[in-house]
C-alpha cells in the first residue's frame, strides 16, 4: 500500500479549494507521460498532414518556394469566402447550441421518461452525422420547390417560393445544418448537465431563489466552460462541412470549404497550392477562435475558483 | 450530502404554489415535440420518395434493390468492426489526456484543444493524401496490403473523433469533481493506473457514451478517407449503389439510418448503468 | 440499374460480335506478337487499379466487365466518384506505394491532359488505333488521348415541364421559373462551366465573348428566378426539382433509361448550340502496373472496346473512323444522338473561355446578385 502522499493538503470536501503547492517532479513527470500518446497519435495521423498541408501551400507547381498562394488569401473571392463561412458556422453554432440545450435540458433535467433520453441520446447519434447529400435530399424532399411540406403550404393557400422563401439561400443553409449541429449539441452537454447537482438547486430554492435566479447565478455559471466548449465544436463542425453546402447550394454561396474542394477535388482548377493556402488559412482562424473561446472560458472558469 | 437549511430572509419571495416541476415539464415536452418534428419531418418525406420507385405505386422495389446487393452485410460488418476499434483506441488515448491536462497542466489546455479542433479544418482530401503520402512509401509503408491500409483507416478515424471525445470527456470531467476524488483516492492509496480504471473511467460513462455514439456515426457514414484508401467499407458501397440513382438514395438513406440506429440502440443498452449511481 | 446492365451488356456483346470481323477484338482472334506480349506480361501483372470510372458513365460497368472477361485479370476500381484533379492528385500521392491505392490509368477532362503532362505524372503510350484519333483530341507525344465525347444537352422530366425548351434561348421563357439548373457549381464541374460557355455561344458570339456572353445569361436566368442553384443530377430531375439539366447527352439517355418511365425524361439537344466535350485517358507515369495499363488502353481503343462506350451513349472517339470502316452496327448507331454541326473546342479555346468564366461567376452570378429570400 502507498504511503499517503504527503505533498498534498488535505482538502475539505464542499469548501474552498486551498492553493497547492506544485507536485514532485514525479508527478509532473507522470502527467507528461500521459499526455504523451496524445501527443504521438497526434502527430502521427493529424499533425503530419496538416505539416505537409502547410508545406504545400508554399510550393509552386515546379517544386520551389512561393507566396503567391498565400497572397491570394487577401483576394475578394478568398475573403468573402471566409466571411460567409465563418457567418454560418456562427450562426449555426449560436442556433444550434440554444435549442441543442434546451433538447439536453428537457431530457435531463425535464422530468420525462427515461426512454425519452435514451430514444434522443441515440438518434442524436445517427443524426449527428446525417450530413452531406443524403440530408440535403433529405431536405429538398421536404422544403424543396417539389417538397411535400411546400405543397403542404400550397394547398393552404402560401406559395412559399414567390413569397420570397427559397431553401436554396443562407438561411435554408443554416436550417439544413441544424440538423447535424443540434445532435451534437444534446450529446455533448448531456454529461455536464448530469453533473447539475440537486442539492444546489435545493439549496437555492431554500435560499429563496426563483428558478431564473438558480440559472442566472448557479446553473448556467456552472455550465458556461462546458457550454463554451460544445459551442466551439459546433463552430468547428459546421466550419469545416462542405458537403452539405455542395449540394444544397452547388457553389452559390462562398464557402471556404467549396474553395479548397474548387482547388483540389474539382474537374475545373487545379490549382492546389491555393486550396492548401485556404485551408492554412482555415486553420488560422481555427486557431483563433480557439483563442477567443479560451479567454472566454477562463473568465467563467474564475467564478468556480 | 445534508442540505444546509439557512432561515428564510424576512421579505424573500415565496415559491410559487403549483410545483415548478409540472411546469417544468410541459415545457421540456414542448420542446421535445419541436424537435422530434424538425427532425422526422425530413425522414418521413425520404421515405415517401423511397416508396416510389415503380411508377404511380408506392411500394418497397428501392429497398429491394438496396438490399439485393451482397456487399451490404459484408461492407457494414467491416465498417462496424473498424468502428468499434476506432472508439477503443480514442478512449484510451483522450481519457488520460483530458484527465491531466484538467487536473496537473491546464497550462496546455489550449494546445490540445486546437490539435483535437485539427480535423474539422483539414479537408478529407488533403488528410487522406496526407497520409498516403507518409505511410505510402518505404520507411513507414503501410498501404502495401489492404489490412495494413485498415491500420491506417482506423487510426485516422480515431484522429477524426477526437473533437467530439475530447469535448465530451472534457464536459464530463467538469461535471464531476476530479480533484477531490483524485486526491481521495490517493489517500486511499491508489496509483495513477488505479484511478483512472476505478475512479475516473466509471464516472465518464454518459460522456463516453456521447463520444463513442459521435465516434461511431463517422465511422460508418465516411467515405472518402475510405475511397481514397481503397477499403470495401459501408460508406463507399452506399455511394457506389446509389450513384445517379432517385429512388434508392432514399431507401438507402432510410436503412443506413435505421441500422446506425439499432446499433447505437445496442451500444447504449451494454453500457448502461448497472448500479443506481448515487450522489 | 438492372435494366441499365443488361443493356449495357447487350451492347457490350453486339459491340463484341460486330468487332469479331475485323480486327483487335473476340477471343480465338489473332493478335499480333506485340500484341501477345503485353497480353502476356499484363496477365502476369494480374491486376489493373482504375479510378473515377462510374458504373453508368459510357457504360464503363459494360466495358469493365467485358475487359476482365476476355483477359482474366481484376480490375481494382477506386472512388469512381473523384474528380480530375483528385485522381491527378492520387497519382501523384501513390507515387512510391505499390499498394491498391495506386491509380495505374486516368480519365480526365481534356484540360488536365496538358496539365498532367507537364507535372510529369503520366507516361506516353499510342495503341494501335492511334491514326484514327483526331488530331485535337490528343497530344502528339502521346501522353494524353482523347476516349469519347458528347454534346451538352437538355435532360427534361416531362412530367414536370409540359413546354419542352428547343434550345439555351427559351430557358428564359417564364415558364420554367425555378427549373433550370446545371449540373454543379462550374468552378468544381467540367459539364456546368462548358453548360455556361454553351449558353454565351448560342447568343452568336465565339470564344471569351461567348464567356462573358454566357455569364450574362446565367446572371439574367438567375434573376428572373428561373435558375435553381443546386448541384443537380438525375435525382434532382427525377423528383422534379430540377426538371430542366444541362448535362451530357450520355448522361441524359442513360438516366432516362434506367428511370424507365418513372419519370419521363427526353434528352433536348439544343438547336442554338451544340457543344461538345471530350474526355482523355492517360497512364500514370508510377502506374504500378503498367503493362496492365496498356492493354487496358489497347482495349479501350479497339472496336470492341470504343463499341461498348457506345453502348453508354457516349460517342466513342475513333466514331467517325468507325463509320466509315463500317463497322458500327445499325443497332447501335441509332442510339447515338447526332452530334451534327457540333463545336469541338481546342485545349486552348477552352481554357481561354474558363479563365473568364471563373473570374466573373461569382459576382455575376454569386451571392452578390441575390435571389430574393437569399441572405
Amino acid at each position: 500500500m502507498e504511503a499517503v502522499d504527503t505533498e498534498t493538503e488535505r482538502v475539505k470536501v464542499g469548501g474552498a479549494q486551498a492553493k497547492r503547492r506544485k507536485g514532485p517532479p514525479r508527478t509532473r513527470l507522470v502527467s507528461w507521460l500521459g499526455v504523451l500518446p496524445f501527443f504521438l497519435f497526434s502527430a502521427a495521423f493529424l499533425i503530419g498532414p496538416a505539416v505537409i498541408l502547410f508545406y504545400r501551400s508554399l510550393e509552386d507547381p515546379e517544386g520551389g518556394f512561393t507566396l503567391q498562394f498565400w497572397g491570394q488569401l487577401t483576394s475578394d473571392t478568398v475573403m468573402r469566402a471566409y466571411g460567409m463561412s465563418v457567418r454560418l458556422s456562427l450562426t449555426t453554432a449560436l442556433v444550434g447550441g440554444v435549442f441543442g440545450f434546451l433538447l439536453a435540458w428537457a431530457v435531463s433535467l425535464g422530468a420525462l421518461p427515461r426512454a425519452v433520453r435514451s430514444a434522443l441520446t441515440t438518434f442524436s447519434g445517427v443524426a449527428s452525422n446525417f450530413a452531406g447529400v443524403p440530408l440535403a435530399a433529405a431536405f429538398i424532399f421536404t422544403l424543396g420547390r417539389v417538397g411535400v411540406i411546400t405543397a403542404v403550404f400550397e394547398l393552404l393557400g402560401v406559395d412559399l417560393y414567390r413569397s420570397g422563401f427559397s431553401l436554396y439561400s443562407f438561411w435554408g443553409l443554416v436550417l439544413v445544418y441544424l440538423y447535424f449541429q443540434f445532435p451534437l449539441m444534446v450529446l455533448v452537454m448531456l454529461p455536464g448537465l448530469d453533473g447539475l447537482r440537486r442539492e444546489w438547486r435545493e439549496a437555492a430554492e431554500n435560499l429563496g431563489a426563483t428558478p431564473r435566479q438558480y440559472w442566472r447565478k448557479v446553473a448556467l455559471p456552472v455550465l458556461m466552460p462546458s457550454i463554451l466548449g460544445t459551442m466551439i465544436l459546433l463552430f468547428g463542425n459546421a466550419f469545416g462541412a462542405h458537403a452539405t453546402a455542395y449540394a444544397l447550394t452547388g457553389g452559390l454561396l462562398p464557402l471556404a470549404t467549396l474553395l479548397i474542394g474548387q482547388q483540389i477535388s474539382g474537374d475545373v482548377l487545379n490549382n492546389p497550392g491555393l486550396g492548401y493556402a485556404v485551408a492554412v488559412g482555415m486553420v488560422m482562424i481555427m486557431a483563433i477562435a480557439i483563442g477567443i473561446y479560451t479567454v472566454l472560458q477562463r473568465r467563467s472558469e474564475r467564478w468556480l475558483g | 450530502m445534508t442540505i444546509s437549511t439557512a432561515p428564510v430572509q424576512v421579505g424573500a419571495e415565496i415559491p410559487p404554489a403549483e410545483p415548478p416541476g409540472k411546469r417544468n415539464r410541459l415545457f421540456a415536452w414542448l420542446i421535445v415535440l419541436a424537435g422530434a418534428v424538425y427532425f422526422l419531418l425530413p425522414l418521413v418525406t425520404t421515405g415517401y420518395w423511397s416508396l416510389r420507385a415503380v411508377k404511380d405505386t408506392l411500394g418497397f422495389e428501392a429497398y429491394r434493390r438496396v438490399f439485393a446487393d451482397p456487399a451490404f452485410v459484408e461492407s457494414f460488418t467491416e465498417s462496424v468492426a473498424n468502428a468499434i476499434a476506432a472508439i477503443i483506441v480514442s478512449l484510451l488515448i483522450i481519457v488520460p489526456t483530458a484527465y491531466w491536462v484538467t487536473l496537473r497542466l491546464p497550462r496546455l489546455r489550449p494546445v490540445v484543444e486546437f490539435i483535437t479542433l485539427l480535423p474539422f479544418v483539414i479537408p478529407a482530401v488533403v488528410l487522406v493524401f496526407g497520409l498516403i503520402r507518409i505511410y505510402g512509401r518505404p520507411p513507414l509503408l503501410l498501404t502495401r496490403t489492404y489490412e495494413s491500409s485498415r491500420i491506417l483507416l482506423v487510426g485516422a478515424y480515431a484522429a477524426l473523433s477526437f473533437p467530439y471525445m475530447y469535448r465530451s470527456v472534457d464536459n464530463g470531467l467538469r461535471a464531476m469533481d476530479v480533484r477531490t476524488l483524485t486526491e481521495a483516492a490517493q489517500s486511499l492509496g491508489a496509483n495513477w493506473a488505479t484511478i483512472l480504471r476505478k475512479v475516473i473511467f466509471p464516472n465518464l460513462r454518459v460522456a463516453l457514451l456521447s463520444g463513442a455514439l459521435l465516434t461511431f456515426a463517422i465511422v460508418i457514414g465516411e467515405l472518402t478517407v475510405a475511397l481514397f484508401l481503397a477499403q470495401h467499407t459501408f460508406g463507399p458501397f452506399m455511394a457506389n449503389l446509389t450513384r445517379s440513382k432517385v429512388y434508392e438514395p432514399a431507401a438507402m438513406a432510410l436503412v443506413a439510418f435505421g441500422l446506425t440506429w439499432a446499433a447505437m440502440g445496442l451500444i447504449a443498452f451494454l453500457t448502461r448503468p448497472r448500479r443506481k449511481v448515487t450522489r | 440499374m438492372t435494366i441499365l446492365l443488361i443493356l449495357g451488356l447487350i451492347m457490350a456483346a453486339c459491340g463484341g460480335g460486330g468487332a469479331t470481323t475485323t480486327t483487335g477484338g473476340g477471343t480465338g482472334e489473332e493478335v499480333s506478337p506485340e500484341m501477345q506480349t503485353l497480353i502476356d506480361a499484363a496477365k502476369a501483372e494480374g491486376t489493373l487499379t482504375t479510378i473515377a470510372l462510374p458504373d453508368d458513365w459510357c457504360n464503363y460497368r459494360g466495358v469493365i466487365d467485358a475487359f476482365k472477361a476476355k483477359y482474366g485479370l481484376d480490375v481494382n476500381e477506386l472512388d469512381p466518384g473523384a474528380g480530375s484533379a483528385e485522381e491527378l492528385e492520387a497519382v501523384e500521392a501513390n507515387k512510391d506505394n505499390p499498394g491498391p491505392q495506386a491509380p495505374d490509368v486516368v480519365d480526365v477532362g481534356i484540360a488536365f491532359g496538358p496539365q498532367a503532362k507537364d507535372a510529369g505524372q503520366i507516361q506516353p503510350y499510342k495503341v494501335a488505333t492511334w491514326d484514327d484519333i483526331p488530331a485535337d483530341a490528343k497530344d502528339p507525344d502521346g501522353y494524353w488521348y482523347g476516349d469519347y465525347y458528347g454534346v451538352l444537352a437538355l435532360e427534361v422530366n416531362t412530367a414536370e415541364v409540359a413546354n419542352v425548351p428547343a434550345g439555351y434561348g427559351d430557358l428564359l421563357n417564364a415558364d420554367y421559373n425555378g427549373q433550370v439548373a446545371l449540373s454543379g457549381d462550374p468552378l468544381t464541374s467540367n459539364a456546368a462551366i462548358l453548360s455556361v460557355w454553351a449558353a454565351g455561344l448560342a447568343t452568336g458570339a465565339t470564344g471569351t465573348a461567348a464567356a462573358e456572353a454566357g455569364l450574362d445569361f446565367f446572371g439574367q436566368l438567375n434573376e428572373v428566378g428561373n435558375f435553381v442553384p443546386i448541384d443537380g443530377d438525375s435525382r434532382t430531375v427525377g423528383i422534379g426539382e430540377t426538371p430542366i439539366l444541362i448535362d451530357w447527352t450520355y448522361n441524359s439517355i442513360a438516366n432516362d433509361v434506367a428511370l424507365a418511365g418513372n419519370p419521363d425524361l427526353e434528352t433536348v439537344v439544343p438547336a442554338d448550340q451544340r457543344l461538345a466535350g471530350v474526355y482523355v485517358q492517360a497512364i500514370s507515369a508510377y502506374a504500378p502496373h503498367p503493362n496492365a495499363a496498356k492493354l487496358w488502353m489497347e482495349y479501350l481503343y479497339s472496336d470492341e472496346g470504343q463499341l461498348g462506350w457506345a453502348g453508354g451513349f457516349c460517342h466513342p472517339i475513333r466514331y467517325q473512323a468507325m463509320t466509315d470502316a463500317g463497322t458500327v452496327p445499325a443497332a447501335v448507331a441509332e442510339q447515338l444522338p447526332s452530334t451534327e454541326g457540333a463545336f469541338f473546342p481546342t485545349v486552348a479555346e477552352i481554357d481561354e473561355a474558363k479563365a473568364v468564366i471563373v473570374g466573373g461567376w461569382d459576382s455575376v452570378v454569386g451571392v452578390t446578385v441575390e435571389p430574393s429570400g437569399s441572405g
